[in-house]
């Protein structure tokens, strides 16, 4: 299924991408994708599919589009 | 007395008559500084109802114990006064060489009172307190009288000052600094205009007490480099606070076209990375580890200032996507010394009120040439126009009528900061209860909302988590006087500010001896209201109707066919009344401000309205 990860702020710099399509197996999770796109598991954080927080776990669907964010505060 | 230099310095435009007068240890240690200051100053010598544009309200410039001293971000100082765009207590703070200099010079706080006869520039050095004329930029841009000021004084000292719309008494212009820097959203600029005093110029050669100096400068210098690392390897200042724009966007919580959207296809072509490409050179505040002014090339080839509130009210909220434009309004905000948040609102109120009939106009969104335009019509008041919507969305929708109110986009009457909360529960109740107006510095709830609770949820525990946020955002960082960032961006502990504070003080203070005052300063700014609003009630603490609008809602997207409903946010605020004390107007009980040791204020307040 194809998925598209958006990555925000600087884990643009650090990771090497804005956004890219991916194609992944039926039932990688959001776990799964973090894996697969190389960012630190142990940095906070937010994961979004679809402009919702994800639950972790969670399966993704063929044509999600996932965001990996730093946490923001608001300033 | 260590910690505080124990005097605040009084000045009168009317007599030009200054004195320097001594506070006592209860007063430091109940209030400590900033906007504990201000409150309690500003509550003990206002006169209930005066005019905020008139010589009775008074222009503080308050510090706190850790202001100015080498650490990690503390070149911050708190403006306050009588809110002209509320009417109730008004604050903000700005980054400032202020925060050192009035410190060494002797003073924590600067009390200005009455009207100078004519345009004013007040220089203090260290005992001395002279009344300059300021002829000579009055008319003048905040940049322009800068370097008037830098040109007689050098670049090392303290400047505050404003622009046209500050003379012009705009009652959203703000106080400026630095080349980039500003504050006091609620008006403050204004109320400098009021007074003609253009600037305040301060220059200090003494020694702030400590307790313990070197201890303190240890800790201090090494924990400035620290936080510098830390930000170095997390990488927020890349694209700073501009970096929240894309993933608002994504969320749905993007102000566009005057909030009726909340994301839009072409935001990407203002966001994060696009400033952070454009980007010409980088600027902080004082004692800065993680400077977040990015500028760029606007327009005009001007160097503007950009942050993620002025990027997102001034950009997607007007539908204008191309940075250098939204640059160039940001400049003229800048330069006219117009708060660019208000700015944004009010300009996104008017393009939606010609949309639905509520007044004849020509302005649209997406004119970026027009806004430039009706940015200076708004400093200097000209024409009708210029003149209401100088007013803030607030007033210019009781006189458009036509139920324009419903959008105009402010809490209390002062706009919303950039976060779009047609469906963000928690975050309008931050906006709500926000003591000064719709102020995104008090609480900024989303990610928790997002992530640890439901979006859907209307429970105590977002009442609880804005309430823990005000706590430390619009409690701590503003009465200590330090910027916030290093804990909200990249994690630096709030035990740290304990350790400066007993560094500075000798005082051993808690966490939640701190949460204590934050609770005092609050209620305090709660009887401030109830003697301005006697009649109010919880309508008060109730965010824009347009949020609740069904017509409103999102087609498509994460939150489509989603808005806020009146009667759980009505739950939402009880919650937030019970857990703060309050009773169901909002106003704190006795036995609450009893616990908090102002029960003596409330016994005062209680000539002007009933306590509970």
């Amino acid at each position: 299924m194809k998925i598209t990860v958006k990555l925000i702020g600087p884990f643009i710099q650090v990771f090497g991408f804005s956004e890219k399509d991916l194609d992944v197996p039926e039932g990688t999770t959001a776990d799964d994708l973090i894996g697969l796109v190389s960012v630190d598991r142990a940095r906070p954080k937010i994961v979004t599919r679809n402009g919702r927080a994800v639950v972790p776990g969670e399966a993704l669907a063929d044509g999600d589009r996932v965001v990996i964010s730093p946490i923001y505060s608001g300033g | 007395m260590n910690g505080w230099t124990g005097y605040i310095l009084r000045v009168n435009l009317t007599a030009k008559t200054f004195k320097k007068e001594p506070f006592s240890d209860e007063f430091a240690r109940k209030w400590i500084g900033g906007r504990g200051f201000a409150v309690k100053i500003l509550y003990d010598e206002l006169a209930p109802g005066i005019d905020p544009l008139g010589p009775d309200n008074k222009f503080i410039v308050a510090l706190g114990p850790i202001a100015g001293i080498p650490a990690p971000n503390t070149g911050k100082a708190v403006v306050a006064g009588k809110s002209p765009s509320t009417g109730g207590y008004g604050d903000g703070n700005l980054g400032t060489r202020v925060a050192e200099q009035l410190r060494k010079a002797g003073y924590d706080a600067l009390i200005v009172e009455g009207r100078a006869a004519g345009p004013t520039m007040l220089v203090i050095d260290d005992d001395k307190v002279e009344f300059l004329p300021a002829d000579a930029v009055w008319g003048k841009g905040t940049y322009e009288t800068n370097d008037w000021i830098y040109a007689q004084y050098g670049k090392g000292v303290g400047v505050l000052n404003i622009g046209q719309a500050g003379e012009n008494l705009v009652r959203y212009a703000v106080v400026r600094s630095l080349e980039g820097r500003a504050g006091g959203r609620t008006g403050m600029g204004a109320v400098m205009g009021s007074k003609l005093l253009k600037a305040v110029v301060v220059k200090g050669t003494k020694t702030i007490p400590q307790a313990d100096p070197a201890g303190m400068k240890k800790v201090g210098y090494d924990d400035l480099r620290e936080v510098h690392q830390i930000d170095k390897k997390a990488g927020w200042s890349i694209q700073s606070t501009n970096g929240v724009l894309a993933w608002c966007n994504e969320v749905a919580a993007l102000p566009v076209r005057n909030f009726r959207k909340t994301h839009h296809p072409d935001a990407w072509k203002c966001d994060g990375e696009r400033l952070n490409n454009a980007r010409i050179a980088t600027y902080g505040c004082p004692n800065c580890t993680m400077r977040c002014g990015i500028t760029i090339h606007d327009e005009e080839g001007r160097e503007s200032e950009l942050d993620y509130e002025n990027v997102g009210l001034l950009g997607p909220n007007l539908e204008i996507f191309d940075l250098p434009a939204i640059g160039s309004l940001n400049y003229l905000c800048d330069d006219y010394g117009i708060d660019t948040m208000s700015g944004g609102c009010v300009l996104s109120f008017y393009a939606d009120a010609i949309d639905r009939g509520a007044v004849p106009g020509d302005y649209k969104f997406g004119d970026a040439a027009a806004s430039k335009l009706l940015l200076g019509a708004i400093a200097r008041r000209e024409g009708e126009i210029g003149n209401i919507l100088a007013e803030g969305s607030m007033r210019a929708a009781h006189k458009f009528g036509h139920g324009s109110i419903d959008y105009a986009m402010q809490v209390k009457g002062l706009e919303v900061a950039a976060y779009n909360c047609k469906f963000i529960p928690g975050m309008a109740l931050a906006f709500g209860v926000s003591p000064i107006g719709a102020h995104h510095k008090e609480s900024w709830v989303i990610t928790f909302e997002l992530k640890q609770s439901v979006r859907e949820s209307y429970g105590p525990e977002k009442a609880q988590k804005v309430i823990d946020l005000q706590r430390i955002r619009g409690g701590l960082f503003e009465y200590i006087v330090s910027c916030r960032f290093p804990w909200i961006e990249v994690g630096w502990s709030l035990e740290n500010y304990p350790k400066y504070f007993k560094l500075v003080s000798g005082l051993d203070w808690t966490l939640d001896d701190f949460w204590t005052i934050s609770d005092r300063i609050y209620s305090m700014i709660k009887l401030f209201w109830l003697r301005e609003y006697p009649q109010a009630d919880r309508r008060m603490d109730y965010p824009p109707a347009v949020w609740f609008d069904p017509t409103n809602v999102d087609t498509e997207g994460p939150i489509a066919g989603k808005h806020l409903e009146y009667d759980k946010y009505d739950g939402l605020l009880q919650h937030y009344y019970d857990l703060r004390g309050y009773d169901r107007r909002g106003i704190p009980t006795k036995a609450t401000l009893e616990r908090l040791g102002v029960a003596e204020e409330g016994r005062a307040a209680e000539k002007f309205g009933k306590l509970s």
